[in-house]
């Protein structure tokens, strides 16, 4: 945004305004498109969740409110800010109302190191990735507020659900993260899409392929585990089903939020569903290249850029358009199989999504990560680095080596693991056994 | 280890979960039951002594509002009470349209328990909209028959309200068509699926010794292991010309519940499939031409069962010679299957305790009463 | 517990325990769910298949009732004769176990004798429980179950169906259950042939022709005392009216009713203005004529004479009153000469009065005209 500026600016007019005053006026033309855009992809996802998943159900779903039902969530909006607030009597008052706004905020601040396209980034931090991931953490405390203000014991124990849940699937989520940074060797978001150029091998990795934009990371076994890894930790952090154990309605009426109504309660709805938005968008950027996709990069390097000063600005809107077309394709399929999965499942017991987060997903992970060392080694590392033994092998031999030796490690990780992981379920049941023998026995 | 203080919460009579105006005063110790009190009554409507100032044939429809998923199978107990008691002919092809709705009765609860439980235990109302669906087409069926999708009031002493129209035939047979398809993918949504068996599997045992204590019936007994269905052990109306099996479950948790509701519903429809090929050959017209309605029976008392889906439902009547009963007694299943509930629950979790209460397949009209 | 029985067997529910589960029913059901928005695009109008939707977009679609489906007991009247089914046997009263059917058993005016008829007929439709022994049990075929299902309604006290809101003509039936009348058609018909014999004048029609009946029967009877009426206002003074003189009490009293219909012409709160120097001889007159007027009308606008009934005799406010609600009776009921020709027909009582009641209602006939004229 700031080249555009600059160019309009400086170029255009020739005012030679100093660089802070573009670089303010950048961040806050991008700051107030994304206050409209957040709040708009809320408003649009939940149309979306309703409508696919009454047609998994083989119903129609909301159609009434303008065509196709496109004004239902506008609908709703209305309704919800029509509502009466209430505030428990024996509420915490202050943090009662504080909490859902501290819900929202982290999720605001996401959108600050989001891609949309190329070179539309509204902050280029050379820490995207623990950025996001850090602000991410801050909305448990809101939820702990949240429901420790509202002094409800079923809101109490959504809130602690809440928290143990977000909290413990940080670690798989930032694990197998980590396996792609090691890759890829850097932290930015940007350069995490720059290297998925290529055509399903990427062109960092063997520089002869070419680039079609389709050198994403879920190509690879390391990538396709991290993926699936960290998919679900981000089911959980997002409070999808099956880990939507913070609000399960048939338990805890609606975990943390019960004793919110009208617009407070909008404002939870609002955060939980940026941040399934955030969290489908960042997925598709890890592991699916975010915007790239055949065409994108050619027209990009046609474009107006600090690198190519002399390209086209129709290359620029060329470019951007197919590119947030590409990306917001990707995330709404993602959001697509969020709605699925929550169609299809029920929701696990919180013990056993623990279990499951500390006892599967964490070592799984961690396998994950030795399996992205040894990516790196036989696909970047050379005689100076200790491995002697692969030079004179061409850059696609050595892929394909690495490519071998990770699935399988993978591979047998997972189904070890998911044995493993099968027997101390059967052994727990055993001793919910012995436990209800004990109790019978009494009784 | 953390010293930890008790917690009480009132699940109900006001939660999603509770199938209707039902409350569970539970105490936990983190997140694990340690005792659970059922507390009903809310949804009481008198309904027993509602039925001494009617006669016999004004208590029928309020039948249907016993168990408002089942009414044929309701239909059916109380008919045969009084059948019993007068000493009324059911002429054949009136039985066989008796056992027709009520093992239809049967598919479409064990549809809608099915998809409840799965709701219980999280799902987002898939599995029960694929229940719903096949209810759906059976109401249909009994609309056209009865008048009334859900009250259906069809039974009468002697046989049943109206014949079977043109139409039914050809739309059963269609519904057989879709049947297994819909049985099929129920049990693949939930036989396998890794997440409900982490829900289902060692989940609210009831071992065997405790149920037959507790006097438990229908698909909770069956489950714990005790292959005890009135249709085998009493054969009453024409079940024992019917070819079916009796399935049962070995551990007696959450999903032996399951399991066994999913074969039932294929009994069923193994068992509507005969019907069907042996209707046209049954004797006599829908209703006994003799019975009369407003019957006055002489002095005595009768009990009368049947395996409705929820379990063993009885009427006991006692007779004064009046045209109204002397006394009117329902043994309702999903009461005597819900107590035991505290025992099935103590020791699991506040999630699991749902889940077990939704296994049960209670409808509190039932046990209210 | 046997294991074995007499057909079929006991089957124990294999667990597939040991089976790895590494996934694949998590892809067994996600599979089953994708098959099904799939197949969501397509209608599911078959009893066959389980794919599809299966929606009936209410509003707009509505799903065909079958013909036995039951909501609320309806009474059937006969087309062509325009009699109703009902016989008031009282057999759907005594079977209905909410009990929410009240009968009044027509009886002959002139003997005193039962008819073969319902004068009233009310159904609690808030009570009722729909189902259906009323219209099983009913001997004439008289009481029907309709198919009409949306009888949603804020004011609970509009489910109390009078005979009137029961009326549905054979026609209307054979539209919706055409199978099932044909099956009972040929004995009802005949057995209400049977009770058409029995019954004496109007009783045993259809609420909404008795009403037809009455109005035609009061406004040939109307047309037929206009004339005498007309000559009663044109001169007060003249042989018409019996008593030789008006007293001035009387006329003020006259003066009052006029005034008072006058202003009820324009606007509600103008009455106050009329005079109330009345004497309580002549208040009582006029008030007795007023009720009388209102009486009349009572046909068309029921509520108004009723109040006047309450008031004190000696009260002249009283009287005032009373004339405003029979002016405004008068003007209510659409066929003002019908009250001129009853209160004519019950002057016997008081002659003075029925005077006064008669010039009255005259002079709201001829506002109403006048009125009707303007607009």
């Amino acid at each position: 945004m700031q080249d555009v500026v600059n160019q309009v600016i400086n170029t255009s007019f020739g005012w030679g305004w100093p660089s802070w005053a573009i670089a303010l006026i950048g961040y806050l033309i991008v700051a107030a498109l994304l206050f409209g855009i957040a709040p708009f992809q809320m408003l649009f996802l939940t149309l979306y969740e309703r409508r696919a998943i009454a047609r998994m159900q083989d119903r129609i779903g909301p159609n009434r409110v303008g065509p196709e039902g496109m004004f239902q969530p506008l609908a709703d909006g209305v309704k919800i800010f029509t509502k009466e607030d209430i505030v428990p009597t024996a509420a915490d008052q202050w943090v009662h109302f504080i909490a859902p706004c501290v819900v929202v905020a982290p999720t605001m601040f996401m959108f600050a190191v989001l891609p949309w396209g190329p070179g539309m980034v509204p902050v280029d931090m050379n820490l995207g990735l623990l950025f996001f991931f850090a602000i991410s953490s801050v909305s448990a405390v809101g939820l702990m507020m949240a429901g420790w203000a509202s002094s409800n014991k079923f809101a109490l124990v959504g809130a602690m659900r809440a928290v143990a849940q977000m909290v413990s699937y940080e670690i798989p989520a930032v694990l197998s993260l980590l396996a792609i940074v090691l890759v890829t060797g850097s932290l930015s978001i940007v350069e995490l899409i720059n290297y998925q150029g290529g055509l399903f091998i990427s062109t960092r990795d063997v520089a002869s392929v070419p680039d079609w934009g389709l050198g994403w990371f879920i190509f690879s076994p390391v990538g396709f585990l991290a993926f699936i890894a960290f998919f679900i930790a981000a089911l959980a952090e997002g409070e999808r089903t099956p880990f939507d154990i913070p609000e399960a309605d048939s338990e805890i009426v609606a975990g943390y939020m019960t004793e919110y109504s009208g617009m407070k309660f909008g404002l939870f709805y609002l955060a939980q569903y940026v941040l399934n938005f955030l969290l489908c968008a960042i997925t598709s950027i890890i592991f699916f290249g975010g915007w790239q996709g055949p065409g994108v990069g050619w027209l990009y390097a046609q474009a107006i850029t600090p690198v190519n000063p002399q390209g086209g600005w129709v290359f620029n809107v060329l470019a951007g358009v197919l590119g947030v077309f590409y990306f917001l394709t990707k995330t709404y399929g993602f959001f697509f199989v969020m709605v699925w999965i929550r169609g299809a499942y029920a929701r696990l017991r919180i013990d056993q999504l623990m279990d499951f987060g500390w006892k599967f997903l964490i070592p799984l992970t961690l396998v994950n990560i030795f399996s992205a060392a040894i990516w790196v080694g036989l696909t970047k590392w050379g005689a100076a680095d200790g491995l002697a033994f692969v030079e004179g092998w061409s850059p696609l031999v050595r892929w394909a080596a690495a490519f071998g030796v990770t699935l399988a490690l993978n591979l047998g990780a997972y189904l070890f693991l998911a044995r493993i992981f099968a027997q101390s379920q059967d052994e727990r049941a055993r001793q919910d056994d012995d436990v209800l023998e004990q109790l019978t026995n009494v009784a | 280890m953390l010293k930890t203080e008790e917690l009480q919460i009132n699940i109900g009579p006001q939660h999603p979960s509770t199938h209707g105006v039902f409350r569970m005063l539970v105490t936990v110790d983190g997140e694990t039951v340690t005792d659970l009190k059922p507390v009903f009554g809310y949804l009481h409507r008198n309904h027993e002594q509602i039925a001494e100032v009617n006669t016999y044939l004004q208590n029928m429809p309020y039948t249907d509002r016993l168990d408002y998923f089942n009414a044929m199978a309701n239909n059916h107990a109380y008919a045969m009470a009084v059948e019993k008691l007068v000493g009324i002919e059911v002429p054949e092809r009136a039985e066989y349209i008796r056992v027709l709705m009520v093992e239809l009765t049967r598919i479409l609860n064990h549809a809608g328990a099915l998809g409840f439980l799965i709701n219980d235990m999280g799902a987002w109302q898939t599995q029960l909209a694929f229940g719903m669906r096949e209810r759906e087409k059976i109401l249909d069926l009994f609309e056209s028959v009865s008048g009334a999708r859900l009250m259906c009031n069809y039974f009468r002493f002697g046989g049943v309200a109206r014949d079977l129209t043109a139409d039914f035939m050809p739309r059963l047979k269609d519904l057989l068509v879709a049947m297994p398809a819909f049985i099929d993918e129920m049990e693949r949504l939930l036989r396998e699926n890794e997440i409900l068996l982490q829900r289902s599997e060692g989940i609210g045992i009831l071992p065997k010794d405790l149920a037959l204590a507790y006097s438990v019936t229908g698909p909770v007994l069956r489950g714990s292991g005790v292959a005890y269905d009135i249709r085998r052990a009493e054969p009453y109306s024409i079940y024992d010309r019917l070819d079916f099996d009796v399935p049962v479950g070995s551990v007696g948790d959450v999903y032996d519940r399951i399991l066994v509701r999913i074969e039932e519903m294929r009994q069923s429809k193994r068992i509507i499939e005969q019907v069907i090929a042996q209707l046209p050959d049954a004797q006599g017209g829908h209703i006994n031409p003799k019975a009369r309605q407003n019957v006055r029976p002489p002095v005595g008392d009768v009990y009368a069962r049947v395996e409705t889906p929820k379990g063993e439902l009885g009427f006991y009547l006692v007779s004064d010679g009046s045209s109204r009963p002397y006394r009117y007694k329902v043994r309702a299943p999903s009461f005597i299957n819900l107590t035991p509930l505290g025992d099935m629950c103590r020791g699991y979790k506040v999630a699991d305790m749902v889940v077990i209460l939704g296994s049960i397949d209670i409808v509190m009209g039932e046990v209210d009463r | 517990m046997t294991t074995e029985t007499q057909h079929g067997s006991v089957i124990v529910m294999d667990r597939r325990r040991g089976k790895l589960r590494a996934g694949q029913g998590l892809l067994q059901g996600l599979r089953v769910v994708w098959d099904h928005w799939a197949g969501s695009f397509r209608k599911n109008d078959n009893f066959s298949k389980i794919h599809g939707t299966f929606t009936v977009e209410y509003p707009e679609e509505r799903l065909p009732m079958p013909q036995a489906y039951r909501n609320m007991p309806v009474l059937l009247f006969d087309d062509e004769s325009g009699h109703e089914l009902c016989t008031g046997c009282y057999q759907c009263q005594r079977i209905c176990p909410p009990q929410v059917i009240h009968i009044t058993q027509a009886k002959d005016p002139v003997t005193g004798k039962m008819v073969p008829a319902a004068t009233e007929f009310i159904i609690e439709y808030d009570a009722c429980m729909s189902c259906g022994f009323c219209a099983e049990v009913c001997p004439f075929d008289s009481i029907k179950m309709d198919h009409v299902y949306e009888l949603s309604t804020a004011n609970r006290a509009s489910l109390t169906m009078r005979k009137a809101q029961l009326n549905r003509s054979i026609s209307y039936y054979t539209g919706i259950a055409p199978g099932l009348w044909a099956e009972v058609q040929a004995g009802a018909m005949k057995k209400l042939q049977g009770s058409i014999k029995r019954r004496p004048d109007v009783i045993g029609l259809a609420a909404s022709l008795t009403e037809k009946i009455k109005a035609r029967r009061l406004e040939l009877a109307a047309a037929a005392a206009a004339a005498p009426a007309a000559a009663a206002v044109s001169a007060p003074a003249a042989p018409a009216a019996p008593a030789a003189k008006l007293t001035p009490e009387e006329k003020a009293a006259k003066l009052a009713a006029m005034k008072a219909a006058n202003a009820n012409k324009g606007a509600a709160p103008a009455p106050a203005e009329a005079p109330v120097a009345l004497s309580p001889a002549d208040a009582k007159a006029a008030k007795l004529a007023a009720i009388k007027a209102a009486n009349a009308n009572k046909g068309a606008a029921p509520a108004p004479a009723e109040a006047p009934v309450a008031l004190s005799p000696a009260d002249a406010k009283a009287a005032k009153l009373a004339a405003i609600k029979a002016a405004n009776a008068a003007k209510q009921a659409e066929a003002a000469p019908v009250s001129v020709e009853t209160a004519v027909a019950t002057a016997p009582l008081d002659a003075k009065a029925a005077r006064l009641a008669a010039i009255k209602a005259a002079n709201a006939a001829k506002l109403a005209a006048e009125q009707g004229n303007n607009e």
